[in-house]
């Protein structure tokens, strides 16, 4: 073979250096072109949903006040001015804020008195709390220097809502419930599905007919309708560990059906192959044999169709808690926060910064379909 | 003959399915404790006793069972029993809001077929084109759009600039403006289909133009319309059915959300009230009539699947009796 290639390689006239590394730049940068439209989408969701638990695990450091503490003297506020030049025009180096009073609480009215700055400091000291949960601390990522003294005014870059609270604080701390409940709730009910799947597809026959039947039906009822004559049967007002732990379960019970359909189908279509059949007869169990041979050949489209599903449960969630059976105030989540947004003069007036948790959730919903999409 | 006994033996699998829900939700609701006399008992000018003789009056002292079989025979009789929160038969508050309902979940299934098909049919067709990128896009945007958040959006736009006479009870306006009030619902409820719709379309239409029948009607040199209208689309229309039916249930789903928000007076508002007021017979009777109208629809969507498929219908004609 080699004997015959070398004579057509001396044929051919050999290309200048110079344009070998042009080309091989260009191939390059090709490639890594190719890679990101490729694998974009992938890479796209995964920074979302990263950024998203990011925010749920430091969302104590992150937020800058305690979202649970209400100011009777800012109800309604609306965002903070944070600026770099005072009323006599002198720039400062550091953003600050004025104290701002109420005038009229009726019509939201509020004035900055200008008489002094209070300028804004990142790692600023303010309500301490346990950092993972281990680390006690009460640095945060930015606050007005000299937290702690009554007279110094809170910066509220979202305004406060109608108790005073600060609504950035608890856009971010609301990240945590609505990111426990909706992958719960949707890991579990995956693992149910799989599990009846797997059931129905290996065993066959009646309990098969029995159980498709019953998720077809599954597939078919409204969910929303039925998670909430679910959530009816259960007191209204729950502690926000019991509703995180009613949600997750009703979410499974009435979620499990399109991955049971999805999972019997990959068994059926792997139960045939060669390695299944040699397994069965070397006399392993059916238990064995399905999760050991069976489920690892089918987990790819489980996972993509798990992801698919994960958008469906934080809706859930989020439409529960908007709908005032979720997660009760005065803990935080997208949906009750987005209640506030139902009053139509408040919308009008301040609409951006009530659609916030909407913005959040619309850009986790896209995070996860991307992820679910590029992984296909 | 084959159709009407399919026809048959799912009106049969779905009453059965009817009874399996409503006897759970009913399980659910009094296992949960506290009807909606429990409530009462907080008001002290009212004793104990006369609230043992009003939950003798509504039948609320007998058994599970039996009052679920009471419950079932005053169905039978096209009662559905009497409302605590509005203090009125539940009958005549659910059926104006299912047509309600009903209103909307067709208008917003028809904005979204005649905003997919043609424009699905377009990307099919120009596969790699700038049409079928822009209808990726569409799709990717339309599909990961939660409703809760168009819904709300779709407020704030009307907020802002007092379109449809936001804020004000319908009911309280002229006819005319009440129609125009299905616009918004109907449009925030089309969006995510549209998504879906188009998205389907266009796979179907794709995979059925690279189909031998739709050569050989090129082959006799059809133009390219009706190549696609008469020969391409229809038989693409099967898995296009098969959609309409699954998406039903998200209809009805979203519905709750896009009521509740935009103030539409139908079914899934209705569930909502009575949820929280813990109403458990009109709860009944919202997730019976609900879960009725999806499984007609479902159904439908069969028949219309063996309508359009002569194959569906051979299948099952040759099939032995079981």
């Amino acid at each position: 073979m080699v004997m015959l290639e070398t004579p057509q390689l001396e044929a051919c006239s050999l290309p200048d250096a110079e344009d070998v590394i042009v080309k091989r730049s260009r191939l390059r940068w090709h490639r890594h072109w190719r890679f990101v439209r490729r694998r974009g989408k992938f890479i796209a969701g995964l920074c979302i949903i990263c950024l998203f638990y990011f925010t749920a695990i430091f969302a104590d450091f992150l937020a800058p006040y305690d979202y649970r503490t209400q100011s009777r003297r800012e109800p309604l506020a609306p965002s903070t001015a944070v600026r770099f030049r005072d009323a006599g025009g002198n720039i400062h180096p550091r953003p600050f804020i004025y104290e701002r009073r109420v005038v009229n609480a009726f019509e939201r009215r509020y004035v900055e008195s200008t008489e002094r700055v209070f300028p804004i400091c990142f790692f600023a000291r303010g309500y301490s709390y346990r950092l993972f949960g281990l680390f006690k601390t009460d640095v945060h990522l930015f606050g007005v220097s000299g937290v702690g003294r009554i007279d110094v005014p809170r910066v509220n870059l979202l305004g406060t809502d109608a108790s005073g609270r600060d609504r950035l604080s608890r856009l971010i701390v609301s990240t945590r419930f609505s990111l426990i409940v909706g992958p719960a709730g949707m890991l579990l009910a995956s693992a149910l599905g799989i599990f009846l799947g797997c059931i129905s597809g290996y065993v066959g026959r009646r309990t098969d007919a029995l159980l498709m039947r019953a998720a077809d039906t599954m597939i078919a009822l409204p969910m929303l309708v039925l998670i909430l004559a679910a959530r009816a049967a259960f007191p209204l007002a729950l502690p926000p560990a019991r509703a995180v732990l009613l949600l997750v379960t009703i979410f499974t019970v009435v979620g499990w059906a399109e991955m049971s359909r999805l999972a019997r189908g990959q068994v059926l279509a792997l139960r045939q192959r060669e390695f299944v059949l040699a397994a069965v007869g070397l006399g392993l169990s059916p238990a064995r044999i399905l999760f050991r041979h069976i489920l690892p050949n089918a987990s790819r489209p489980l996972v993509v169709q798990a992801s698919l599903m994960l958008p469906t449960f934080l809706l859930a969630e989020t439409a529960l808690s908007f709908l005032g059976v979720g997660l009760q105030e005065p803990e935080a989540s997208w949906g009750n926060m987005l209640a506030a947004a139902g009053d139509i003069n408040l919308l009008r007036e301040s609409g951006f910064v009530l659609l916030t948790p909407a913005i959040a959730l619309l850009l986790f919903v896209l995070g996860a379909r991307l992820l679910s999409d590029g992984s296909n | 003959m084959p159709l009407l006994r399919l026809i048959f033996h799912r009106l049969l699998q779905e009453v059965f399915v009817l009874l399996i829900v409503s006897a759970l939700t009913f399980v659910l609701l009094a296992a949960a404790g506290g009807d909606a006399l429990a409530t009462l008992g907080d008001d002290p000018r009212l004793s104990e006793e006369m609230i043992n003789v009003l939950r003798g009056m509504f039948g609320l002292d007998q058994p599970l069972h039996v009052r679920f079989l009471r419950w079932l025979s005053e169905i039978l009789r096209g009662r559905m029993g009497y409302s605590f929160f509005y203090q009125a038969p539940v009958g005549s508050i659910v059926w104006p809001r299912l047509l309600n309902t009903l209103a909307l979940a067709v208008s917003s299934l028809f904005i979204a077929w005649s905003f997919a098909l043609p424009f699905g049919a377009l990307a099919a067709r120009h596969a790699g084109a700038l049409t079928d990128r822009l209808c990726g896009i569409v799709i990717l945007i339309a599909a990961s759009t939660p409703r809760i958040v168009l819904a709300l959006g779709a407020l704030a736009v009307t907020a802002r600039y007092s379109l449809f006479s936001a804020g004000v009870a319908l009911s309280a306006l002229p006819a005319y403006q009440r129609a125009a009030g299905i616009i918004q619902p109907a449009l925030v409820l089309s969006v995510p289909l549209i998504g879906l719709f188009l998205a389907h379309t266009r796979d179907a239409l794709r995979s059925a133009l690279r189909e031998e029948f739709v050569r050989a009607a090129r082959a006799k040199g059809l133009p390219e319309s009706v190549v696609i209208r008469r020969h391409a689309l229809r038989a693409a229309l099967n898995p296009l059915i098969t959609i309409f039916g699954l998406s039903l249930g998200g209809v009805m789903s979203s519905s709750v959300i896009v009521e509740t928000v935009l103030g539409w007076p139908g079914l899934g508002q209705l569930c909502v009230v009575a949820v929280r007021a813990r109403d458990v017979p009109l709860l009944m009777g919202v997730v019976l009539v609900t879960a009725t109208a999806v499984l007609v629809g479902n159904l439908m969507a069969d028949i219309l699947l063996r309508l359009n498929d002569p194959r569906l219908r051979l299948d099952e004609a040759n099939q032995p009796r079981q």
